[in-house]
């Protein structure tokens, strides 16, 4: 999965930048999703988001058309929220009332949804996994924790595949039928993770024997040699992060909306 | 050094590699020196220095996510200054003529390739000694005339002290190596030199006498696959492919990682359609599906509920599956407890235990030793001589070449025909590793 979603067309925008910069950026468009009052900061959160999709190479419609789920999802939650919320000044009726704070509470939901996944699958899709590794490994942290990220990027596809395999022998002897009640559920999730958890178990033998045959953890301290440099681009990311910060906090003292 | 499944060879390679009793607990008596140094105390900080040990899955004992990092992994464990990582990363990458993958992500190699970043990120260490644990098991038959090829060349060139693990011995013949033979836990035999002759004369040699009887190809085809294609994304991974399977034919399906048998298996079995094409399959098809490896089908808690995992079987039927598994006493047990082999039998015996019409086999025989391979087989011969089709995806050449009627090679190109003309076409196209020939010592 992470392979595939580095898989980028082009070098450019934010898959220049280091993994630091960009992990800055995504943490400020949480912030600003999650701290700011109203529409007005998420909204141009979405567009900034769009906007650094489309400078790192996702065309807006490829956009439009991985993120099919999550856009409908958004206005599913749009909808809930005009439906629920009677409080307010009704604007139209469509066989109940339609009231504006309805309607705000529908849009500060459904950006806020829309940011907070657009942003980590733009983060995941512009960053390299070895490159985030390393950078990880570089803040100082003791390399024995750093290398349990590693060690989790590289099981994902593992873990997905032995699951996909699973589930494909389920269905050869006919044992995935739909979860109906709690017995079903129990079995359903014995017959998936059993299997699945051996192999793990299997694998980590393995790469704990090529890891310790390889000096891993024979001292407190390890070479970096290959470290991540910050050029211009990096720092006008970091300045963007910050930018978007100040606007959040202006926004909740100023109550913008 | 061979032998059959668990006769020691994994436990002596980690005792060797001084992982026992250090990071692995066990009792051990007598001594492993190593430069005249004993490895065998649990104090060992680290296991030995100077040894290198390669394991057999390729996959699974790469631990970061770019090659470059893999083989300077190493190195920067020791703490080598930056230079001295950077320079042994080059020289070990370039001495296996891989330079090439260095800016590569290790998740986008083949078996083939993974396995000789694992050699490189070893001799990135400068041991004096080598280990290599049935390295070419997992591999396609070209992946595992790479790594041949390459111990071939670094055992002449360098000089280093090779010890390794295998059942295929006439590819490494030209090594000039030492034999040991190990059963049990212990030293069966010991030879200072081996031949190809000796190869027979020992039971090595890997060359197969089953009994092919002539499949009658009249009437309808049990089997059918029409213009198939199919991708995973935009590479086609089967173009236009057709094919007509009678009852009782075993095709065998050969070709490198990543060619589309496994899909093949999958599109015949209905687990996945077609993009352009179709697949027909028996009237009533009763499926059997072995998969590569036993656990991803193995769901229950003892052996005898699996066997009711799809039809409630009990009694006397039961028992006759047991005895004929070579299961029977371990009713009870836990089937992720039973041995490899003992996993294999179980999946294979609940497999046929409905009567397939179409048995689709995926890699049954990696990581069987003889007897289980020969239980296998006896098990594919009475489901042909009961009528039903096989597709058999394997690696192992010489028994494909033996049991199989007709031959599908997966690659650049798709070849279907008879066994021994396909053999030929891929003899003449360059493609030896995918004939007999050179696992059976006919090729040097």
């Amino acid at each position: 999965m992470i392979a595939s979603l580095v898989a980028g067309r082009t070098r450019g925008g934010l898959r220049r930048a280091t993994p630091l910069a960009n992990l800055l950026l995504l943490l400020a468009l949480l912030a600003a999703v999650l701290a700011s009052p109203g529409i007005f900061v998420k909204l141009g959160a979405l567009l900034l988001v769009l906007g650094l999709a489309a400078l790192s190479g996702e065309a807006p419609r490829t956009v439009l058309r991985r993120g099919r789920f999550v856009f409908g999802f958004s206005l599913f939650l749009l909808l809930i929220q005009v439906l629920s919320v009677r409080e307010g000044g009704v604007l139209f009726s469509i066989g109940v009332p339609v009231t504006d704070r309805g309607l705000l509470a529908g849009a500060e939901m459904a950006l806020r949804f829309l940011v907070i996944v657009l942003s980590s699958l733009l983060f995941i899709t512009v960053t390299d996994p070895d490159r985030l590794a390393r950078a990880i490994l570089a803040l100082g942290i003791p390399y024995r924790y750093g290398f349990t990220f590693v060690l989790a990027l590289r099981f994902v596809p593992f873990f997905r595949e032995e699951y996909r395999t699973v589930r494909e022998a389920q269905r050869v002897r006919g044992v995935d039928r739909p979860i109906r009640n709690l017995k079903s559920l129990r079995r359903s999730i014995r017959y998936t993770v059993l299997p699945v958890l051996v192999a793990g178990l299997a694998r980590v033998d393995t790469v704990a024997v090529s890891m310790k045959g390889r000096g891993f953890d024979l001292h407190a301290k390890r070479t970096i040699t290959r470290r991540e440099r910050w050029h211009p681009i990096d720092l006008a990311v970091v300045g963007l992060s910050l930018l978007l910060v100040a606007v959040t906090v202006l926004a909740r003292e100023r109550g913008w909306q | 050094m061979t032998g059959a499944s668990g006769s020691g060879k994994t436990t002596l390679f980690r005792v060797l590699g001084g992982f026992v009793p250090s990071m692995i607990r066990a009792k051990v008596e007598g001594e492993v020196l190593i430069d005249g140094i004993s490895i065998l105390t649990k104090d060992s900080p680290r296991p030995a220095a100077g040894v290198g040990l390669v394991q057999q899955d390729p996959d699974a004992q790469i631990c970061t996510l770019s090659v470059w990092e893999e083989v300077a992994f190493g190195p920067e464990n020791l703490c080598l200054p930056p230079e001295e990582v950077t320079a042994r990363v080059a020289e070990s990458l370039a001495s296996l003529g891989i330079a090439h993958l260095a800016g590569r992500e290790t998740t986008r190699l083949s078996g083939g390739e993974k396995q000789r970043v694992a050699i490189a990120s070893i001799l990135a260490l400068r041991p004096r000694v080598i280990l290599l644990d049935e390295p070419t098991a997992n591999l396609d038959p070209g992946g595992a005339k790479q790594v041949f090829d390459l111990l071939r060349s670094l055992g002449e060139r360098d000089g280093r002290t090779l010890v390794l693990a295998e059942h295929r011995l006439a590819p490494l013949l030209p090594l000039h190596p030492r034999l040991l033979l190990l059963e049990e836990g212990k030293v069966l035999l010991r030879r200072p030199s081996v031949a190809y002759s000796d190869l027979d004369s020992l039971g090595l040699r890997a060359r197969w006498e089953i009994p092919r009887p002539v499949v009658v190809r009249s009437g309808p085809p049990a089997l059918v696959l029409e213009g198939v294609s199919f991708a995973y994304g935009e590479a086609p991974l089967l173009d236009r492919l057709t094919l007509r399977l009678w009852p009782g034919e075993v095709l065998g399906v050969i070709g490198p990682n990543g060619s589309g048998k496994t899909t093949l298996l999958r599109l015949a079995a209905g687990l996945e359609r077609p993009q352009a094409g179709r697949v027909l399959r028996p009237k009533s098809p009763v499926l059997g599906f072995v998969f590569q490896h036993p656990h991803q089908q193995i769901f229950e808690r003892t052996v005898r509920r699996e066997f009711s995992v799809e039809d409630e079987i009990a009694g006397a039927r039961l028992a006759d599956l047991l005895r004929r598994a070579r299961l029977d006493g371990l009713e009870e047990a836990p089937p992720l407890s039973l041995s490899l082999g003992e996993q294999r039998r179980l999946t294979v015996a609940t497999a046929l235990s409905r009567g397939p019409n179409l048995l689709l086999l995926d890699e049954p025989f990696i990581g069987q030793d003889r007897e289980n391979v020969v239980w296998i087989l006896s098990q594919i011969l009475a489901a042909r001589e009961r009528g039903a089709v096989t597709l058999l995806v394997s690696h192992d050449i010489p028994l494909v070449a033996s049991l199989c009627d007709r031959l599908l090679y997966l690659g650049e190109e798709a070849v279907e025909g008879e066994t021994a003309e396909v053999f030929d076409h891929l003899e003449s196209t360059r493609r030896e590793a995918f004939t007999p020939g050179y696992w059976e010592g006919g090729l040097r």
